[in-house]
């Protein structure tokens, strides 16, 4: 994800890493890691903090641009087989939960006009 | 989901063509790279109805037929220049389509029952390598398709040139990057030139381009044979 500030809200975080911040830690599907004490205070996420907790890399352009790269712990691109969350818009701007298709099998196709 | 950080306006004829019944969506920042393992396009991952993903990301040819269709207005391979090398290129990227589908048919019908439903240790097992190198890769695509975005191409070259170095197996980070730069070809080729301009090839801006890396080493490095 794209930071421009060294803390963000805790619904940024999550909507942009696909990990949910609960009391037990960042979680996503059945893996949960522990998080630090400064990691989320005033419900305001150190994004450093919670970076080092999950192996997330935070490379920097500018001072004011940096982006948060994906968790690295475990060594695989899935941490866990549950379907990480996806919010994605349509070509209307208009967006749309993957989750929403529970109950029915999806196969999800990457593709592009390159 | 179509993975273009030249946005809406490019997807928009191909979906409009297709007319598909399922969502369409579009993924600028190629979030399904850092989420689910993407390197290349087609990719897919199948989720069953609980939600767990029972195969990883591999090659995919969902509708596809046996043998792939021939780009419309494609020149053919023996022609001369960057056009021929190319479709020379291409007819050897090797495809395992039939087999991809009928695995496909199998499991939409046997669900967890087929063979092709991999348990959750496997899915994770298969999903790909993501050590620091392919997460930083990450961070640095989405800097620089961010910089892309906000018009500063000449920005985002660094970035997108360190994503292609510290994973150089995700074809959608080159193939992106490759695509926006200047083309000798006009039309729905132009954007798969993906290299210099005849005559300045000093001025390109990476080390590989399409040509050169779909054609070094064994045909499976751009789709990786399909393993039931």
């Amino acid at each position: 994800m794209i930071l421009t500030t060294e803390r963000v809200d805790r619904e940024t975080f999550e909507r942009g890493t696909g990990w949910a911040l609960r009391p037990e830690g960042a979680c996503r599907g059945d893996v949960c890691v522990p998080l630090t004490a400064a990691a989320i205070r005033d419900d305001a996420v150190d994004v450093a903090a919670v970076a080092e907790s999950l192996g997330m890399p935070i490379v920097r352009h500018t001072k004011a641009l940096a982006a948060l790269g994906p968790a690295s712990l475990g060594g695989r691109a899935l941490t866990s087989a549950t379907a990480p969350d996806l919010v994605l818009p349509d070509l209307d701007g208009k967006p749309f939960d993957l989750a929403s298709l529970r109950g029915q099998k999806v196969v999800l196709v990457a593709w592009s006009p390159y | 989901m179509c993975l273009d950080s030249m946005g809406a306006e490019a997807a928009r004829p191909y979906v409009e063509r297709a007319n598909p019944e399922h969502p369409s969506l579009l993924d600028v920042a190629h979030i399904v790279d850092e989420r689910f393992g993407v390197v290349n396009i087609p990719n897919s991952v199948w989720i069953d109805e609980s939600g767990t993903i029972v195969r990883p990301v591999e090659g995919a040819w969902p509708d596809a037929p046996e043998v792939p269709e021939p780009v419309e207005g494609a020149p053919p391979a023996t022609a001369p220049g960057r056009m021929g090398e190319m479709m020379a290129a291409a007819g050897k990227i090797v495809t395992d389509r039939a087999e991809y589908v009928a695995a496909l048919h199998d499991w939409a019908e046997k669900g967890a029952e087929s063979r092709f439903a991999l348990s959750p240790e496997e899915v994770v097992a298969r999903s790909g390598r993501r050590g620091v190198e392919e997460a930083t890769a990450a961070a640095e695509f989405e800097l620089a398709q961010h910089l892309f975005r906000a018009d500063d191409l000449p920005a985002a070259r660094p970035h997108f040139r360190e994503a292609h170095r510290l994973q150089p197996d995700n074809w959608t980070y080159k193939r992106q990057a490759w695509s926006i730069e200047p083309s000798a070809l006009e039309g729905p080729l132009a954007r798969f030139w993906q290299g210099p301009l005849p005559g300045k090839e000093a001025d390109w801006a990476y080390a590989g381009d399409w040509v050169v890396d779909a054609t070094a080493g064994d045909p499976a490095n751009y789709y990786p044979r399909f393993k039931p």
